[in-house]
């Protein structure tokens, strides 16, 4: 069981660096969808998260429904409605974010491993997973231009802190704090920027937040 | 039924979306005064929490909750004829969603349990985006996207910080409910490291939507671009919610023993946040901008306050009331500015003092008030959180607060004398009337009266919520 969690978070760590690498929006939106999923089922796979009851399975699943299929169903249709297929002038460019994330990688290293005494259970990897996503999904919001890159940035940081209240909580009552905690983020991220991606396409031609820099000292 | 407080405007506000806007205004006005009555029966303790596990009446949100009924009176007051005169597209929703604002503004204040404090202000970013965005211009949208941008980045990061709470509770071994009121009685026995991890995160996301510096970014311009009576809600209310959360973690570090530490941090932000506000008011062509750099740096005087600790507590839980107070008013006034002149921009306005007598009178006593003159409130406030400061002995960043004060006032009042006295040839477009005068004038009053007789409750109910961390008039 083990390995195959393992094994869940390479692929997760390949997803964050896939995406770091990826400019074609619309892969980019698959790739969030295949990481939403892995990361929703990544608890299930966990030594301490093995009794489960009936309604943390519900839960699951519907986290599932919504991190795999809800979100990038709507990522999908606000990619066809500004229509534009990729990123085009990143502000850190591809390969300097591939490299930029290997060197993530490297760091969570470090720092789980200065954290390591204070560590509840041996998880090491599912830590080093979750600081990953979440320093790629700021560095994604921060170095790329279009609005709906910097909405899917912020999509893997929020992936990155469900991972790293997964790896932290011991008891399940910490555990459905987690979820809901992430439930309601995932809502509230996904409805109010919808809409304002909504309407800064119709307010500008091109939903590149370069332009919205009128307001400044 | 404690829970009224909120449940109400959430009904309020549901029924002002769905009817016309005729009626919704009347709901707005019914809503804000049951609202005050509510807040006021939870004053006298005639209401207990029907859920205790999640809702209690801690001093602190007791006070964030009157400051921020009180001012939601007013301002609604205010908006209903706003609303007549500025022929809103969307003026159902724009009330819907005060009411929104107002209930998970309530649910901040009374939040007792980790989680539901932190859905409660990430709530309040999710209903006051709307009421930024009203104006549908470029400007508003660019406000907008910034505020829920980085306030969400912000709330992702408190609730890490939250996490790491839980995780110093799992570590202590420690078995009570996730609540405040459990947590600070125990605090001794949380672990240490993750409790600090947790408490700057909490910071860092709270203190996003406080508007300290550097995370105050979203600040200026959502307050600018909102419409005044949301301004002003934005200003006086939504701060010192988010002040709150960060306040309770700061009194679960100080029960921990690790006081000293989350006490430094509170004071460098503060002073952060006074020195950028500093800087920027000096300069500042748009005097809506210049009020919201103004909020930032009472933030940061509230911060520093509390980080100083002793008398300087008391004088920044003053300072909380008495900055809504005077910085409410004082948008309404410049909304009476921005509906007769037209623009934002100080060079274009000038002769207030003879074309609006009346909002000149507000806006000139608010801005006499904000600047810590007598006999308004924060006179006092600041006093005593310079004597506290000069107490325990904290002299560079007292010298550091005095400067930025002064700093302040200069940029402000340049401002301001232009405004009210400069020549202009701006034609006025929409004259002043009572409606829009009278509520930034009684809000200026009541600080001006708190001032010189603070009601023993009120009195009580402060020292209560800094006694916690070793706050005390005579200490």
């Amino acid at each position: 069981m083990i390995q195959l969690a393992d094994a869940i978070l390479a692929v997760v760590l390949l997803t964050v660096l896939l995406s770091l690498g990826s400019n074609r929006l619309m892969a980019l939106v698959k790739i969030m969808a295949l990481q939403g999923i892995m990361v929703s089922i990544t608890p299930l796979f966990l030594e301490h998260h093995q009794n489960l009851e009936g309604s943390a399975l519900l839960l699951f699943q519907v986290m599932i429904l919504i991190k795999g299929l809800l979100i990038p169903g709507f990522l999908i249709m606000a990619v066809k409605k500004v229509s534009i297929q990729r990123e085009i002038e990143p502000i850190i460019g591809y390969h300097a974010s591939i490299f930029a994330g290997l060197g993530l990688i490297l760091l969570s290293a470090f720092i789980t491993d200065k954290l390591h005494l204070s560590m509840p259970g041996d998880h090491a990897l599912l830590l080093i997973t979750a600081i990953t996503t979440l320093a790629a999904g700021l560095f994604l919001m921060m170095s790329r231009t279009k609005a709906i890159t910097q909405v899917i940035g912020y999509l893997m940081m929020e992936n990155g802190i469900y991972l790293i209240g997964t790896a932290l909580a011991k008891q399940t009552h910490t555990m459905y704090v987690v979820e809901f905690g992430v439930l309601l983020d995932l809502l509230v991220a996904i409805m109010i920027m919808g809409i304002i991606l909504h309407n800064i396409n119709s307010a500008f031609d091109d939903v590149d937040t370069a332009l919205l820099d009128q307001l400044k000292d | 039924m404690l829970e009224l407080v909120f449940i109400l405007p959430i009904l309020a506000g549901i029924m002002a979306s769905f009817l016309p806007a005729q009626l919704g205004r009347g709901v707005l006005l019914v809503a804000a005064l049951l609202h005050l009555q509510i807040t006021a029966m939870a004053w006298l303790g005639k209401l207990d929490p029907s859920l205790p596990a999640y809702f209690s009446t801690a001093p602190e949100g007791m006070l964030v909750l009157l400051v921020t009924s009180f001012i939601f009176l007013f301002i609604s007051i205010y908006a209903v004829s706003y609303m007549k005169e500025t022929q809103m597209d969307n003026e159902p929703i724009f009330i819907g969603c005060m009411l929104f604002f107002l209930a998970t503004m309530s649910m901040v204040a009374l939040a007792d349990h980790l989680i539901v404090l932190w859905i409660a202000i990430e709530a309040t970013t999710l209903v006051s985006a709307p009421l930024i965005f009203l104006n549908r211009s470029k400007a508003a949208l660019e406000a907008t996207w910034k505020y829920v941008l980085i306030c969400s980045v912000g709330i992702a990061l408190a609730l890490l910080g939250s996490f790491f709470i839980t995780l110093s509770m799992d570590l202590g071994n420690v078995h009570v409910p996730l609540t405040f009121s459990s947590l600070v009685a125990v605090a001794s026995q949380l672990d240490a490291i993750w409790l600090k991890a947790g408490f700057i995160f909490v910071l860092i996301g709270y203190g996003t939507k406080m508007g300290l510096a550097p995370m105050h970014t979203w600040l200026p311009d959502a307050h600018s671009q909102a419409p005044s009576p949301a301004s002003a809600l934005l200003s006086g209310a939504l701060l010192n919610c988010a002040f709150l959360g960060v306040y309770k973690v700061h009194t679960l570090m100080y029960a921990a023993g690790m006081g000293d530490y989350s006490s430094n941090v509170l004071i460098v932000f503060g002073l952060i946040s006074m020195v950028i506000a500093g800087i920027f008011i000096l300069n500042q062509p748009d005097y809506k901008r210049m009020l919201a750099y103004s909020s930032i740096e009472n933030m940061g005087i509230i911060a520093f306050g509390v980080g100083i600790g002793g008398l300087a507590t008391y004088g920044a839980m003053l300072h909380l009331i008495h900055h809504s107070l005077i910085k409410s008013s004082l948008f309404l006034s410049a909304g009476n500015i921005l509906l007769g002149y037209g623009t934002k921009l100080v060079n274009k306005i000038g002769n207030m003092a003879k074309l609006f007598p009346k909002s000149f009178g507000t806006f000139f006593a608010g801005f006499a008030g904000i600047s810590g003159f007598p006999p308004f409130g924060i006179f006092i406030s600041e006093l005593l959180i310079i004597i506290g400061a000069f107490r325990t002995g904290h002299y560079v960043s007292v010298s550091i607060f005095i400067f930025c004060l002064i700093l302040i006032f200069a940029g402000a009042s340049r401002i301001v004398m232009r405004m009210s006295f400069a020549a202009t040839d701006q034609p006025v477009l929409v004259e002043e009337k009572m409606m829009r005068v009278v509520p930034s004038f009684i809000l200026l009053l009541t600080s001006l009266v708190l001032c010189v007789w603070l009601p023993e409750d009120l009195y009580q109910t402060i020292i209560n919520a800094i006694s916690v961390i070793g706050g005390a008039v005579n200490g």
